[in-house]
């Protein structure tokens, strides 16, 4: 009983991404696959910063780093040193992982703002040395031969086989974070978020407890960059290091309420969701971006703690399951 | 109370003049309505001894970049595309042999000038839409993603707007590019320097993305095997909006000519900033930006910059060229195409609409040869073709290791000079075959356009020393997607964290 109790808040989201990934399956078109991989991207980048974001109150606004930089590790491993896709998503991951180690190490010392200022910062620099990095293709990048595809099958089966991959990340990702928030290294995040010198004071390392959070943060959005860009055919800086796309993940994981495992798969399955409706509606699809911009401000105005958070304060009862 | 009405009030009026700003019907480059996609007898009291004509519509999908970097160019070739379409449809479709008449009306969704939904849209288009043949999206980076679900769905997709030789390097069968490679962009510049001045010291500097560093890659060594001396060879971001410390270099470097460039964005404001300075360069060739008919509004920094342009009006291609060539003219003369565009839209065309009008003409040309719209059958005529059309010559490679790239169309090389009125115009000024006007070489220092005494500019004046910031690159430019969220966080209550 008291298992369950624990456990219950990873039910719901289990459950979003069994039916996100069963939707393409069903209905079995190709269009409701690629809206799901859409979404279950953001779930799986909007969670992984929700650890940093939500239990330890760090703003990162270059977590897009991570997905840019394990993105053409993967790729190159795949190209040069024809690694299978899984493995090049493993070393991507570990790559992003011991980035965010030796950044954090660095920046983590850094509170607030000067934190989140110097997340663009980094963010910038990684795109100018990879920009300049010659292994990697330079500003040209890296494009895969499709042959590359051929040990999955081919072009179409790849894209369907990334798709699980996709979702399997995506699971990831909320197992991880469910399991952060319900450790006690989670508890300790969560009072460094409150107070960071009090959380001193009882006894949490906080460098070194910020730096694993980061670190945490990082591994699946490097990994949901390999999978991407071996599914898009190429990476180039300028598509693995948008900065807008750091401030969407930080949309997502706020409109659906921070600090919880759910909150951040609804955020993510709304904003991306809202997105994909706009952009192919036939009445919207001139003025997707302004019609999400109004949409983003209402709730802003009227929900600012986010949809979950607005739940867990007005139906106490549902606490335990919005977890 | 009175606060949270007030709030609502705002919101409402915010939306209202959004939605009222941004209506669908204000987009220009709105796609025409056709029929919808069914087959119906076209005349079902016709004698019974004709062929039974049936009208079948196909429908070309495309993403286009409405708004982002790409959206000045992008825009343009949709608009080509579109009068293309027009015209099919309007002159009564393409007829086959069967008496199967082929009408086409497009499905077009906005890319945002971002892959994260291209491959989904793609997707889309083919499996929602029933597209039965597609356009790509503007730009190379974006065309790659699109692509593998070309090749996946079988589907051919003809390209305009992705110049750079990879994407055709990656085993695809399914491309068909209408673009000069970027590889060769510049190489015809570099032939009229050779002639203008050989001692010419050369500037390279480009934007650092994917098309541009192609361009670049192809240009060193034909430049050092002509025997130029690179001086200077820089990349810069492509959101710079400040190039005070690339032209700095430039100075720096001793070079005479420039090479490079980037995309419209970029391209425009390096020019107006060259002009700024007053660096003094005797040549300035940037890629895209000069091909575009708003360039002028630049005013005199415009005066002397050069493109490299796939196609232009005074150059455009002719018949008679085509029979001296051996090659089959398909298609409108330059000047009905552009006589179309005009009372089409009131704008001049440029190299993007051409290109993208080609990519209907040679559609047709394929649907045509096969005679049929069966995907397989179109896609062996297009491997066939070997013609000659008002953009030029058509002629696709068709060996594994570069399939769908260009081998047939040439360049020309354009400059902005002033005509008797001192209007800002667009000349051809090589190959000197088609060309209608000698290069303006060296281009004049800029303080004779500026009304100074004459001879002031005789004399090349020093640049302007640079005092701003050393950074050039300048990302800001992504917040105006997404104010909401910026002014969200910046109001955020950063208090709790700290």
């Amino acid at each position: 009983m008291k298992i369950w109790h624990r456990h219950s808040g990873i039910i719901l989201p289990v459950l979003v991404i069994a039916a996100l990934t069963l939707w393409p399956v069903i209905t079995g078109k190709a269009s409701n696959r690629e809206s799901a991989f859409t979404i279950l991207k953001a779930i799986a980048l909007a969670s992984s910063l929700n650890i940093l974001l939500g239990y330890t109150g760090y703003v990162s606004f270059g977590h897009i780093v991570f997905y840019g930089f394990g993105g053409y590790v993967g790729l190159f491993l795949l190209t040069e040193n024809e690694w299978s896709l899984w493995t090049a998503m493993l070393a991507g991951g570990l790559a992003s992982g011991m980035l965010a180690f030796l950044l954090g190490t660095a920046i983590l010392r850094l509170r607030g703002a000067y934190f989140a200022l110097a997340t663009i910062g980094i963010n910038e620099a990684m795109k100018a040395f990879i920009n300049n990095f010659d292994l990697f293709g330079g500003p040209t990048g890296i494009t895969l031969n499709f042959s590359v595809y051929k040990p999955y099958g081919g072009a179409a089966q790849a894209l369907q086989t990334s798709f699980y991959a996709g979702a399997g990340l995506a699971l990831l990702a909320i197992v991880l974070s469910h399991i952060v928030r319900t450790s006690k290294f989670g508890l300790g995040l969560l009072a460094i978020r409150e107070n960071e010198d009090a959380a001193e004071v009882m006894g949490v390392v906080t460098p070194r407890t910020k730096t694993w959070a980061y670190v945490l943060s990082a591994i699946v959005p490097g990994m949901i960059g390999v999978l991407f860009f071996f599914k898009n055919g190429n990476v180039e800086p300028h598509d693995a290091f948008p900065l807008h796309a750091s401030i969407e993940i930080l949309v997502m994981v706020m409109l659906g309420g921070q600090g919880t495992v759910l909150g951040p798969i609804l955020g993510a399955f709304a904003y991306q969701g809202m997105r994909g409706y706009l952009v192919t509606s036939e009445f919207f699809k001139d003025i997707q971006l302004s019609v999400s911009g109004a949409l983003l401000l209402l709730i802003v105005l009227f929900i600012p703690a986010g949809a979950i958070g607005w739940l867990r304060h007005r139906i106490p009862t549902l606490r335990r399951v919005l977890a | 109370m009175k606060r949270s009405l007030f709030s609502v009030f705002t919101v409402l009026i915010v939306v209202g003049v959004i939605l009222s700003a941004c209506a669908p019907g204000a987009t220009p480059t709105e796609a025409p309505a056709g029929p919808a996609p069914t087959e119906a007898p076209a005349e079902p009291g016709a004698p019974t001894e004709a062929p039974a004509a049936v009208e079948k519509t196909v429908t070309i999908g495309f993403t286009s970049s409405l708004t982002g970097s790409q959206e000045v160019s992008s825009k343009r070739q949709v608009a080509g595309l579109n009068l293309w379409m027009q015209q099919v449809n309007d002159g009564g479709g393409i007829k086959l042999s069967d008496g199967t008449v082929v009408k086409v009306t497009a499905q077009t969704y906005d890319d945002e000038s971002n892959k994260e939904r291209v491959q989904e849209l793609y997707t889309r288009l083919i499996t929602e839409d029933n597209a039965d043949f597609l356009i790509s999206p503007y730009s190379s980076g974006l065309t790659a993603a699109a692509s593998i679900i070309a090749e996946q769905n079988g589907k051919v997709m003809l390209t305009a707007g992705a110049a750079e030789d990879d994407a055709y390097k990656t085993g695809n069968t399914s491309l068909f590019q209408l673009y000069t490679p970027g590889s060769q962009y510049l190489l015809s510049t570099v032939d009229m320097l050779k002639k203008l001045d050989p001692e010419a010291k050369v500037a390279v500097v480009h934007e650092n993305d994917k098309f541009s560093t192609s361009v670049v890659e192809g240009l060193k060594p034909y430049l050092e095997s002509e025997g130029f001396e690179i001086v200077l060879e820089e990349g810069y971001a492509s959101e710079t909006t400040d190039f005070g410390p690339v032209i700095n270099k430039i100075v720096e470097s001793g070079a005479t000519v420039l090479l490079g460039g980037g995309h419209y964005p970029d391209g425009s404001t390096f020019a107006r900033q060259l002009y700024e300075r007053k660096v003094g360069l005797k040549f300035v060739s940037l890629l895209v930006a000069p091909a575009d008919s708003k360039f002028p509004e630049l005013g005199d920094a415009a005066l002397g910059i050069s493109t490299s342009s796939q196609w232009e009006l005074a150059a455009t291609h002719t018949p008679e060229e085509a029979a001296a060539l051996g090659k089959t003219w398909y298609g409108p003369t330059g000047e009905e195409f552009a006589a179309a565009y005009e009372a089409a839209t009131g704008d001049k065309p440029t190299y993007h609409v051409a290109g993208g009008y080609a990519a209907g003409l040679v559609l047709q040309k394929a649907i045509e040869d096969a005679d049929s719209v069966d995907p397989a059958e179109v896609k062996a005529a297009l491997e066939a073709m070997d013609i000659f059309t008002f953009y030029g010559g058509i002629k696709f490679d068709t060996t594994p290791e570069a399939h769908g790239l260009q081998t047939g169309h040439q360049m020309v090389v354009a400059q902005w000079q002033k005509d008797d009125t001192g209007a800002l115009v667009r000349k051809v000024i090589w190959p000197t075959d088609v060309a209608n006007a000698e290069p303006l070489y060296p281009v004049p220092a800029p303080q004779q356009f500026t009304g100074l005494p004459a001879g002031a500019g005789a004399q090349r004046p020093a640049p302007e020393p640079y005092s701003g910031a050393e950074t050039c690159s300048n990302s800001i430019s992504y917040w105006h997607h997404y104010p909401t969220a910026f002014f969200w966080v910046l109001s955020m209550d950063w208090q709790p964290w700290g």
